[in-house]
């Protein structure tokens, strides 16, 4: 290709690129604007209805179990779906986890956004209601690993679960540790970046 | 004036801008497609709530950063690898000022220096190489003028370093 401008002139360079023509209207933009929304409602929706129909599936188990561990596992697992339900509907549904990218300045939108991001890394365990989630599954399968003690070959039919379970807990706190580290020290730097522009 | 209306005006003027922004912040062209529709989304968007107290430049331009910034930042596995423009500055240039022989390459060379930077610092070196000045630059970030000026004094040494003196002459 023919050069036009000189070549270390980085401003002609960026500014006379090739560049392809945006094909979309207004009204595309609208009707792709609803379409979107429609796909997050669908989603938050379908969220909902798999919290609550686990929710009542639970709730009916405990209804029939006989032995109290097991009802409070049940109870608990219970709650835990109701509460996830209720949190699809908080975080998921249209409109609520819109960037509001025009009332800031990219500094601020740019420092939100990692701020959000942290914030849900570090509060990860207590939003999702895992504690709910695992102290109902321990009551549940705790009396079975009791019993299963006094038979080995019973044992080691759970033995990989155990292992897998361990392993995950082992990579997802510190995982979770290093990336609310990084996010922080970029929030820090911003801060610090900020501090020294005004 | 309504929001199509305030949008088809912006879609016309600054239509080549946002794509030259998105290819800015993602090289694969089948993301940036998606990248671009994004920003064009949120600006016509926006649009509805635009007061006039900036002018429709700087309010397209940070619509477009912002939206393309929670881009970068949702893509973790590449933003931790990106460094800032001081980082930059210590690290060696691409063939150390060498002529690039044709525009594909020049241009190449250059989105290769925009790819590794950090988003505020990208949006600092897409705005000056869209020829916008401190001020400008300023409004849309939320940075000081005097801070942008030191920003840009270092990408202008980045830049003589991997395009030669043109880094400078580019005022």
């Amino acid at each position: 290709m023919p050069s036009e401008f000189p070549m270390n002139d980085p401003r002609n360079i960026w500014q006379n690129q090739p560049t392809e023509p945006f094909k979309m209207s207004a009204d595309q933009l609208r009707h792709k604007a609803q379409q979107r929304q429609r796909k997050a409602r669908f989603e938050a929706l379908f969220s909902i209805i798999v919290g609550l129909t686990l929710c009542v599936f639970f709730a009916r188990t405990l209804v029939t179990a006989d032995e109290l561990l097991l009802r409070t596992g049940l109870g608990l697992l219970s709650l835990w779906c109701l509460y996830s339900a209720y949190q699809a509907y908080k975080w998921i549904w249209p409109g609520r986890l819109e960037p509001d990218a025009t009332l800031s300045t990219t500094l601020q939108s740019y420092r939100l956004e990692l701020e959000k991001r942290r914030d849900y890394t570090r509060h990860l365990w207590r939003k999702a209601g895992l504690t709910f989630c695992f102290l109902g599954l321990a009551l549940i399968i705790v009396p079975g690993l009791i019993k299963a003690l006094g038979d080995p070959r019973l044992a080691l039919n759970v033995l990989p679960v155990c292992v897998l379970l361990a392993i995950w807990l082992a990579i997802f706190f510190p995982m979770r540790k290093r990336r609310q580290q990084k996010l922080q020290h970029e929030i820090d730097e911003l801060d610090t970046f900020e501090r020294e522009s005004q | 004036m309504s929001q199509d209306s305030l949008y088809r005006e912006a879609a016309d003027a600054y239509s080549s801008s946002l794509d030259r922004l998105a290819r800015a912040y993602e090289l694969d062209p089948e993301i940036r497609r998606d990248l671009l529709q994004d920003i064009h989304l949120h600006l016509w968007r926006s649009l509805a709530n635009f007061d006039r107290r900036c002018s429709l430049r700087t309010w397209v331009y940070r619509v477009a950063h912002n939206v393309a910034t929670g881009h970068v930042i949702r893509r973790r596995r590449i933003r931790d690898r990106l460094v800032s423009i001081e980082n930059l500055e210590t690290m060696p240039g691409s063939d150390q000022g060498e002529l690039a022989a044709s525009q594909t390459e020049a241009l190449e060379r250059l989105s290769m220096l925009i790819q590794r930077l950090k988003p505020l610092d990208r949006q600092i070196i897409v705005s000056y190489l869209e020829g916008m000045d401190a001020g400008s630059i300023g409004e849309i970030t939320g940075l000081s003028p005097a801070n942008i000026s030191m920003k840009v004094y270092r990408i202008k040494n980045i830049l003589r370093r991997w395009f030669g003196e043109g880094g400078l002459h580019a005022e």
